[in-house]
């Protein structure tokens, strides 16, 4: 079909629009975080696109080297928070997906659980808020307020129902037929899904757990409440990075924001492959 | 080898009932191909036999051995699926002696195996590539290949060639036949192509419904169909079956067609079976054996339609609401319009019971 130039035009412009709301705040926190404090002081004299003089200062800052040229010194480094961010990240992640993994295999093979699928969506249908007291009193009692594990546990409960609602749809998807010539050939219902199943499921395994992992990775509000000093989260940590002289510290957070960003775009190049094999993985042939 | 005995097997699933009531024997080495078209029950046996599906009712047996409760792996059996079922995670030669790793045979046995079907399916070369990425051709040689390294002694084949273009295929006909006589194995082949059907198998069961109609050699089953449903699905057109009553004239009986007149004079064994058919009777022959006559002989009925399919014609004909179908050579000279006048083959009478539908056999 032949568009009309007006028609092209207007597509091209709203395409760059997109990206423009899309990627200038990303190329604003980059910028943000090469600049010495002049620059991005919310009384800076001269506010600029690009830092005139780039700096490594406010990374240099969050991990406790407190510039010449910046104010306050902070009582705690961006480390251990990162740590914790990683830590209860990651581990949540590898619960949600064992425990959604191998309950979505249950029930589209053999239909066990039955009602998990609606079971799950309760999960999600109560506003966090709502049930995040309960869950701070549940883990004062059991020792697991303000540790990196009391919170994968809970990001681990909460992502659930994504890992498990993604890998039913891709277990849906493949056929049967490959494990029951397995079977036939002699294997066992175990092996089966250790040697066949999961080794041909390997993209779409990797593209539900990146989705989950960034899940886990943005949360601030689990972490503000179960957290409290002692592993605090990126995104917690980010908060605090304000003082009553300098107000916020845009510098320093932009730095912590582009540090932030790297595990999940890391991740996302390392199983790029597997990503767009993984979302496409309905549409194989069979 | 093994004979497979299926006895009274029933399938429901839910309040469907897939299968109602099959009783087959197969014999040890037999091709025996299960044709139908589809719903009518022949992959869910297929499936019961495989272990893949316990029956409702009846038994399976292979050998004397009833298979209650013996797990797929345990059966004995080779499976070939209609969309390949390959593990495309591993290479060729990791498809193929997937089975004999898991039964931990030894290294040089598993050696020697694969190289006798990687040269008999012509797999030599693609032996160490990835499965991903092969053509659906290779994937069903592959597939065949595999279930054959175990030389199973019941190899089943659900409809293995539906996926593969229409020229391999020729090819594979030949080739699994081929595969057959080598290892002697008892096949169960489940297709909805009677050209399948028809060239490979020593013996075709035919279903529908969930009901096996006939069970014969490829020529019984085209000859003398046993019911109007097998009349019909087998051959290529089917079978022309034509709503008749049996009328007693001095000469003898005849069958009147209605506004096709009146048949010839039915031979006395014929004549004789349908002398006990209820009600009506359907007139079939098949439309490969007839001849054009002369006017005023025959059933004049109008052309309709031709189609030339190279080496045949085959003539569409109606008369009155009434219509059937004749094949005749190349160079028949028929146009669109035509009144032309058909009288069957004597030997090619057919007669079925217009009530039940079951063949009206001479005794």
């Amino acid at each position: 079909m032949r568009r009309s130039p007006a028609f092209e035009a207007f597509r091209y412009a709203a395409i760059l629009l997109a990206c423009a709301i899309t990627l200038v705040p990303i190329l604003w926190m980059v910028s943000m975080a090469f600049k010495p404090i002049a620059e991005w002081q919310a009384t800076g004299a001269d506010l600029t696109w690009f830092p005139k003089e780039p700096t490594l200062d406010n990374f240099r800052y969050i991990f406790g080297e407190s510039g010449s040229n910046l104010i306050v010194a902070l009582d705690r480094t961006a480390a251990k928070p990162i740590l914790s961010s990683l830590l209860s990240a990651s581990l949540g992640t590898l619960i949600a997906m064992a425990a959604g993994t191998s309950a979505a295999y249950g029930l589209s093979r053999f239909g066990a659980g039955g009602n998990l699928p609606l079971a799950l969506i309760q999960l999600r249908l109560f506003p966090p808020m709502a049930v995040m007291i309960p869950v701070m009193m549940m883990w004062s009692f059991l020792n697991l307020m303000d540790t990196w594990w009391g919170l994968a546990l809970i990001y681990g409960i909460v992502t659930l129902p994504f890992a498990f609602w993604l890998m039913k749809t891709f277990f849906d998807d493949m056929p049967r037929e490959i494990e029951e010539a397995a079977l036939v050939e002699g294997c066992s219902r175990g092996r089966v899904f250790w040697r066949i199943t999961l080794p041909m499921m390997r993209a779409p395994l990797a593209s539900a757990a990146l989705f989950v992992f960034i899940l886990n990775w943005s949360d601030y509000l689990i972490a503000l409440l179960l957290t409290t000093r002692e592993w605090v989260t990126i995104p917690v940590y980010m908060a605090s990075l304000s003082s009553s002289m300098t107000g916020q510290l845009y510098g320093a957070k932009a730095a912590l924001g582009l540090i932030a960003a790297v595990p999940p775009v890391f991740l996302g190049i390392m199983i790029q492959r597997h990503l767009v094999r993984g979302l496409t993985f309905g549409a194989l042939k069979q | 080898m093994t004979a497979i005995r299926l006895e009274n097997l029933v399938k429901r699933f839910g309040g469907f009932t897939a299968l109602k009531s099959m009783d087959l024997s197969i014999g040890d080495g037999e091709f025996m191909a299960l044709l139908g078209p589809s719903g009518c029950g022949k992959s869910t046996t297929m499936n019961m036999i495989a272990g893949m599906e316990e029956p409702s009712e009846g038994r399976i047996l292979f050998g004397d051995r009833d298979m209650a409760g013996v797990a797929m792996g345990r059966r004995g059996v080779g499976f070939v699926f209609q969309n390949y079922a390959i593990f495309t995670h591993m290479t060729v030669r990791q498809n193929l002696d997937y089975g004999l790793r898991m039964a931990r045979s030894p290294k040089a046995e598993i050696a020697r195996r694969t190289a006798a079907i990687a040269d008999l399916l012509q797999l030599g070369d693609l032996l160490d590539r990835p499965a991903s990425g092969l053509s659906v051709n290779i994937l069903q040689r592959v597939a065949i290949g595999r279930s054959a390294m175990m030389e199973p002694a019941i190899f089943l084949l659900d409809e293995p060639l539906s996926n593969v273009d229409a020229a391999f295929r020729a090819v594979m006909r030949t080739e699994l036949k081929h595969i057959q006589r080598e290892f002697r194995q008892t096949m169960v082949y489940v297709t909805h192509d009677q050209l399948e059907a028809m060239t490979m198998a020593d013996r075709i069961a035919v279903m529908d419904h969930g009901v096996l109609q006939q069970v014969g050699t490829p020529l019984e089953v085209y000859n003398n169909p046993a019911n109007v449903f097998v009349a019909r699905f087998i051959g290529a057109p089917g079978m022309n079956l034509l709503a008749g009553v049996p009328v007693e004239g001095a000469e003898g009986l005849r069958i009147d067609l209605g506004a096709l007149g009146r048949s010839a004079v039915l031979d006395a064994p014929l004549a004789a079976a349908a002398r006990r058919a209820k009600g009506g009777v359907q007139f079939g022959f098949r439309p490969e054996q007839v001849d054009l006559v002369a006017a005023g002989a025959g059933l004049g009925m109008t052309v309709g339609f031709v189609e030339r399919i190279g080496a045949r014609t085959i003539v569409h004909l109606e008369r009155d609401g009434i219509t059937a179908k004749a094949v005749f050579d190349n160079d028949t000279r028929v146009l669109v319009g035509d009144l032309v006048h058909l009288a069957p083959h004597p030997g090619a009478l057919r007669l079925f019971d217009a009530a039940t539908g079951a063949a009206l056999r001479e005794v």
